[in-house]
């Protein structure tokens, strides 16, 4: 946390809010610019977004390696599309909240196992439960033909309000907008309180931290239940608006995707999440359908692009932990500050920005 | 994707298990499991002891070991030439893979979790672009069975219990009684003074990588005419390989061996009791469990 000041500091200048604000433009008018099918995918793009944004939380903030997001997503997925389709719920108004509920009990539950307890796990240990879980409930949920097995559960009918029926497309759309935006709002705040900081203790020095006299595993256990939280409504909004989840939403193969999107987009800002979710996304369909690259290139695009995300991966935490954000971020920036800013750093704008605080109060 | 144990319907089919004439081979089916299971556990507790790093691409060398046997049966080699090539091929790509990326993660555990994930990754989507998503099958070198009497006894999986044997006398050998040995046992005590007596820790540290991904590669070999190949075949043995070593505790090969013992057989002697699914999720649960209560591993308290 001891970030020393560069000579550069001092012609400082806030990036972040620039980019948040410019995506926030190109969001809000797209459904007067795209055509059906861009619309669809622009939602996908959201939802998809806030199961980035719940992996950046647990790992870019409080440094739990969560292989397990997925579950969450998934097991409110089938939840709310079991309830959907058995009893014949369609309000948005109870199934996303239960969406969101079951992803926290889920996560609470996961946590229990491998956060809590006497012992500090080590942050292998956390890895591993959470793809073992994700991976042991993808078999279960496969063989259980209750839930539609290999197959999954399809048709599933339209959310509404009332007796309108939000329809995919431009309602849906700005539905999940103005859901990730909440979300992204509330982290923003989160991260950036008191809880933020110690969250940022506990990445940067654990043992320090507990020996301040945090309880460092509720602090994780929190976080990772809200994470849990945001996935399950994620996998919620996901079921209905493909009108259809299935075993391959639940295991480690969409886990992946999460730590690919946040890893590739940044890690640590959560702006560099949803930058993540678009940027991969785009490219993986926009990519295979350009013809200039010739038809060798795009047949190979066609099977082989997981290959290429791979790598690309690799390459990232090889070279690029900071992922795209590190491009336009400073460092000083995506460390970022906690709490107020101090009136006297608005005036000299030189002032190392974590400082530590508890002093003041 | 689910390696259902084909084996494990064809017994239960058999009848039932107090015949001694069935548990006979019901024995030899779990020991032909956990000894391939040591061979993966092995190789993946050695890079853990050693480097202190996880490595999340060996169930993908696992992977590559089964698809180097297949492509070159596809040429018309008989399938025990791609067995005896499979373990060298793995090893390149293992040595291939620490020079160029893995060596860098050394000093971060995490990173590397992170940088052994991509890998494994590209390997397991380059698989399945290669194979078309579909399963295949290759047959033994060894059909058929020893009859003894009464008893029929399975000749690939004798082959599996005997080549897994020598396999760990001649690691034993290696290391106890040779001077790489030595060097070996020195940098896992020791790294720093290991490289104050002169020797070149990053040398041996590759080759151990090269050896776990050797023997990761072996196993894939040998267990093809088993278990049918899919770009997918690699993730459970992962995920079991690192409970594994966990529950044998990281930091000694005893260890990894006796964890491997443990979860190989009972996940491949619960299939016989209950339903092969929940026999899984009863397997992982317990080591799971076992692990959080004693995250030291359960040899640690022997050699204290």
């Amino acid at each position: 946390m001891n970030q020393t000041v560069s000579p550069s500091a001092s012609t400082y200048r806030q990036v972040l809010p620039w980019i948040e604000i410019a995506l926030l433009l190109v969001a809000l008018p797209l459904p007067w610019i795209l055509d059906d099918f861009w619309i669809l995918f622009a939602t996908k793009i959201c939802i998809l977004a806030l199961l980035a944004l719940s992996f950046d939380l647990v790992w870019g903030y409080a440094g739990i390696m969560s292989f397990g997001q997925a579950l969450f997503f998934g097991v409110a997925g089938y939840t709310t599309a079991l309830l959907a389709t058995k009893n014949g719920m369609s309000s948005v108004l109870i199934l996303m909240p239960v969406a969101a509920l079951i992803g926290l009990v889920v996560a609470f539950v996961v946590a229990v196992i491998v956060i809590f307890g006497k012992r500090i796990p080590s942050i292998i240990f956390v890895a591993l439960g959470t793809l073992t879980g994700s991976y042991v409930v993808e078999r279960l949920v496969r063989g259980w033909s209750y839930v539609g097995g290999q197959n999954g559960i399809s048709s599933l009918p339209r959310l509404s309000v009332g007796s309108f029926e939000i329809e995919e497309g431009v309602a849906f759309f700005y539905m999940a907008l103005a859901l990730l935006i909440v979300f992204y709002l509330l982290l923003r705040w989160l991260v950036r309180s008191q809880f933020g900081l110690v969250l940022a203790g506990i990445r940067q020095n654990e043992s320090r931290i507990l020996f301040f006299g945090y309880n460092v595993q509720t602090f994780k256990g929190v976080t990772f239940s809200l994470a849990g939280l945001i996935a399950g409504l994620s996998g919620g909004l996901f079921a209905f608006h493909e009108g259809f989840i299935g075993p391959g939403q639940l295991g480690p193969v969409l886990s992946t995707q999460a730590v690919l999107y946040v890893l590739f987009g940044g890690v640590g800002t959560l702006v560099g999440a949803i930058l993540g979710v678009s940027v991969i996304e785009l490219i993986s369909y926009v990519l295979p359908q350009v013809d200039a690259l010739g038809p060798g290139v795009q047949q190979f695009l066609e099977t082989g692009w997981p290959i290429v995300l791979g790598l690309l991966l690799l390459v990232t935490v090889m070279f690029r932990p900071t992922g795209l954000v590190g491009f336009m971020v400073s460092e000083r920036e995506r460390i970022g500050s906690f709490g107020r800013p101090p009136k006297s750093q608005a005036a000299t704008g030189s002032r190392p920005v974590t400082q530590p605080r508890e002093a003041q109060s | 994707m689910i390696l259902g144990i084909r084996n494990a319907k064809e017994a239960r089919c058999q009848g039932e298990l107090r015949d001694p004439m069935s548990f006979v081979p019901f024995l030899f089916d779990v020991l032909a499991y956990s000894a391939i299971f040591v061979l993966v556990v092995l190789g993946l507790g050695v890079i853990a002891s050693m480097m202190g790093i996880f490595n999340f691409a060996h169930g993908e060398f696992v992977l590559l070991g089964a698809y180097t046997v297949y492509v070159l049966q596809q040429t018309g080699v008989p399938s025990w030439v791609g067995m005896i090539t499979a373990p060298f091929a793995v090893a390149m790509v293992g040595l291939l893979l620490e020079r160029l990326a893995i060596q860098r993660f050394y000093a971060t555990p995490i990173v590397a979790m992170l940088g052994t994930y991509a890998i494994a990754m590209a390997l397991r989507e380059a698989v399945r672009a290669l194979l078309g998503g579909r399963f295949y099958n290759v047959d033994a070198p060894l059909v058929g069975a020893f009859v003894l009497g009464e008893l029929s006894i399975s000749k690939w999986r004798t082959v599996i219990i005997i080549i897994t044997v020598i396999v760990m006398v001649l690691s034993w050998l290696l290391l106890t009684r040779t001077k790489f040995g030595l060097q070996v046992r020195a940098s896992l005590e020791n790294p720093a003074l290991a490289r104050a007596s002169g020797i070149s820790t990053s040398r041996v540290y590759a080759a151990t990588f090269t050896f776990g991904a050797a023997l990761a590669g072996l196993a894939g070999g040998l267990m093809v005419p088993i278990y049918s190949i899919s770009a997918d075949m690699g993730v459970p043995f992962l995920i079991k390989s690192f409970l594994a070593v966990m529950l044998g505790g990281v930091g000694s090969f005893e260890g990894s061996i006796v964890g491997a013992a443990l979860v190989g057989a009972t996940s491949a002697a619960l299939p016989w009791a209950i339903k092969p699914v929940v026999a899984d999720l009863l397997v992982f649960v317990i080591a799971i469990v076992i692990v959080k209560f004693r995250p030291q591993g359960l040899l640690s308290l022997g050699r204290r």
